[in-house]
């Protein structure tokens, strides 16, 4: 417990350590890891690759779509077209499947090209012309919606075998490609937040002002961040493809509150400054297992959400009970 | 010559901006969301005769008198700086217990209406203690309330809502009194007394003041708690009656009557005018954005078009009357005018 330094700011560059890494998102790893005991306590058949697999592969769509989250809130905005991304990269890679693992990067390109250039648009009009952001992307995804719907207008259509087949399953017959993928990010977050864009990005959602008097360009940061998003959704409307080998003009559709909640779970503070993508992962990966063992316990299928919604206010509140507590214990 | 520039005529020289200082950016945004609706269902007209016409005016009246007694509440939530995301369940919530309580039958029409726009007030008591006194984000306790009233509806229910409203419910829905449908009369009255109570009610200056700066709405002894909690039991009493009008209109509630309504709500506002951050908000303007909304969609619907373009329309319209609507479009009109005058 006493290696808890949720606050202190960190020089170093190069690879993270573990320890870093699982620092930034001390809280909801502990609820991850009860839950986790929980679940293979009472189903033991939990521990076979099989299962392992199958989880992850059912949570990334939701870790990334929650990690392209985080970037937007921890800057103290809010983006809505994580929906109506996932489901635009869904029916493109659905409907223009290309064979092979370069097939594969060729769509992978595709859908971050798809979630770029949405993310660009969310960043002109939020950062530069000033709209509000929930509305202003509650505007894109519901353009993004439409667009799925006239590539694809009801489910259907097939993604390539490669990924259907390949990006779902093991390295080595151990590891699973979506845990890979998991710790990829994580990886990736650790060393982006000791950049000067990483900086900006968590000084921006402190404060504005004090980070624009400091020299960081505030409109610039802001439009990065959307980018970021966008690529993060098209990638995860890419995995939620090939984890259900089809296309869903409404795939996204659960996304929308599912990711934010997630967002919420890891800790991140809505309107910014605090809080971090590793966080989010978990988030995610939470809520999806919560699912897994509720019904593994048996709770009528009637009654899950009632004990979800429940979780999910306890949840925060002991995140927030255990950042006050380290805080504090900084702070002495 | 310069040097001798009297006061009066330096005085002269300065802009003369009374007569449009005096029109704030807020009224303007307003009569340009009612103008912009208006033109909407004029130019309608020009695709179809049948379009445009009173009678269609008096659906979309109708039509939006839902979304404008739940984007109300919301408005008032968003207005103390949070978000109401367990709009969708409260409705069905009243809409399933008015169905299933009333069950076809007028017989305790008096004492179940309060009653069970009182359990929706609950959920929202409920909601706002967790943000106002467990500093649980707006969002994630909203929703997570949302979650948990929805599963207890499907429980409830045991997935296939049962029932119908009282006759007087339903028979209200399609009264019509003068030749206009009862709910319009209704929707103004709504309009009348929820612009009262938001803007001009002490009430509602408390809650301006809170969503405004929170921190000096403290230390001038407002009770921020309970501002922001009786925010949340409005909102859950407007959504709970939204869904309770909905099961009159449709004689009979689903599950998933309140889905299409959560959005909606939050656009009606914010492209009504009002801060997301809270603090700044008319009623007139939501209701301007629920009119807009609910007038494109029927629109839209009535000329038949594939609903990808639909939907791609809707967004795009949203997103030209953020842009458009902004202070900043206004400011530089006013210069352009001002100009020229």
């Amino acid at each position: 417990m006493a290696s808890i330094e949720v606050n202190t700011p960190r020089q170093s560059r190069g690879l993270p350590t573990v320890r870093q890494i699982v620092e930034s998102a001390f809280p909801i790893i502990v609820i991850y890891v009860v839950m986790a005991t929980i679940y293979s306590v009472v189903q033991p058949s939990a521990l076979s690759l099989y299962s392992i697999e199958s989880l992850f592969n059912n949570s990334l769509p939701l870790m990334l779509a929650a990690a392209g989250a985080t970037f937007v809130i921890l800057q103290g905005g809010f983006d809505l077209s994580v929906a109506g991304i996932i489901s635009l990269a869904n029916v493109v890679v659905a409907v223009a499947p290309v064979e092979g693992p370069l097939g594969a990067v060729a769509n992978l390109a595709m859908v971050i090209a798809i979630g770029l250039l949405v993310g660009a648009v969310n960043g002109y009009v939020v950062a530069y012309l000033r709209i509000q952001a929930i509305a202003a992307t509650l505007a894109t995804m519901i353009i993004c919606k439409g667009v799925a719907l006239l590539i694809l207008g009801a489910p259907g259509g097939y993604v390539s075998d490669f990924m259907a087949y390949e990006l779902t399953a093991s390295i080595f017959g151990a590891v699973p490609i979506a845990v890979v993928i998991a710790v990829a990010v994580m990886v990736f977050w650790s060393v982006f937040r000791t950049t000067n864009s990483g900086r900006s990005l968590l000084a921006v959602g402190q404060d504005e002002n004090a980070a624009a008097l400091s020299g960081i360009d505030v409109a610039r940061t802001r439009f990065a961040s959307f980018l970021w998003a966008g690529a993060f959704y098209g990638a995860a409307g890419y995995m939620l493809a090939a984890q259900t080998a089809t296309g869903n003009p409404n795939g996204g559709d659960p996304f929308l509150l599912l990711t934010f909640a997630a967002v919420a779970l890891g800790g991140t503070a809505f309107g910014g400054g605090r809080g971090g993508v590793t966080a989010s992962l978990f988030g995610a990966a939470t809520l999806m297992l919560m699912q897994k063992v509720l019904f593994a316990v048996g709770v009528s299928s009637f009654y899950t959400g009632v004990i979800q919604g429940a979780i999910m206010i306890l949840a925060v509140l002991f995140s927030a009970f255990v950042q006050a507590v380290t805080s504090r214990r900084n702070s002495l | 010559m310069q040097n001798e520039k009297t006061i009066a005529s330096a005085v002269a020289e300065q802009e003369d901006n009374r007569a449009t200082a005096k029109i704030s950016g807020e009224f303007v945004t307003i009569a340009a969301i009612f103008g912009l609706t208006f033109a909407m269902i004029l130019a309608s007209r020009a695709i179809s005769p049948s379009f445009g016409s009173w009678s269609q005016v008096e659906t979309i009246l109708y039509l939006s008198s839902f979304l404008v007694f739940c984007a109300f509440g919301q408005g008032l939530v968003i207005l103390v700086r949070g978000l109401d995301l367990s709009i969708a369940s409260v409705i069905t919530l009243g809409g399933v217990l008015t169905a299933s309580l009333m069950n076809g039958s007028n017989e305790g029409f008096l004492y179940l209406v309060p009653a069970i726009l009182g359990a929706c007030i609950v959920v929202g008591l409920i909601s706002g203690i967790g943000v106002a006194y467990f500093r649980v984000p707006p969002f994630i306790m909203t929703m997570a309330v949302g979650l948990i009233v929805y599963s207890l509806c499907l429980g409830f229910t045991r997935g296939t809502p049962r029932g119908y409203p009282a006759p007087l419910l339903s028979g209200f829905m399609q009264d019509k009194f003068l030749g206009v449908p009862a709910p319009v009369y209704l929707l103004l009255a709504f309009v009348v007394f929820g612009t009262i109570l938001q803007s001009y009610s002490v009430f509602g200056r408390k809650l301006n003041a809170v969503g405004n700066n929170p921190l000096a709405a403290y230390i001038a002894g407002l009770p921020s708690g309970v501002l922001i909690v009786s925010a949340y039991a409005m909102s859950a009493l407007c959504a709970g009656f939204t869904g309770m009008m909905l099961a009159g209109y449709a004689n009979g509630a689903t599950l998933r009557m309140g889905d299409s309504y959560l959005l909606p709500s939050i656009a009606a506002v914010v492209v009504g005018g009002s801060s997301i951050l809270g603090g700044q908000g008319n009623f007139v303007g939501t209701v301007g954005g629920a009119l807009l909304l609910t007038a494109l969609a029927t629109i839209l619907t009535a000329l038949g078009i594939e609903q990808g373009w639909k939907t791609i329309m809707e967004g795009g319209v949203i997103l030209f009357a953020l842009i458009a609507l902004r202070e900043q479009s206004f400011a530089f009109l006013r210069e352009v005018l001002g100009k020229r005058g």
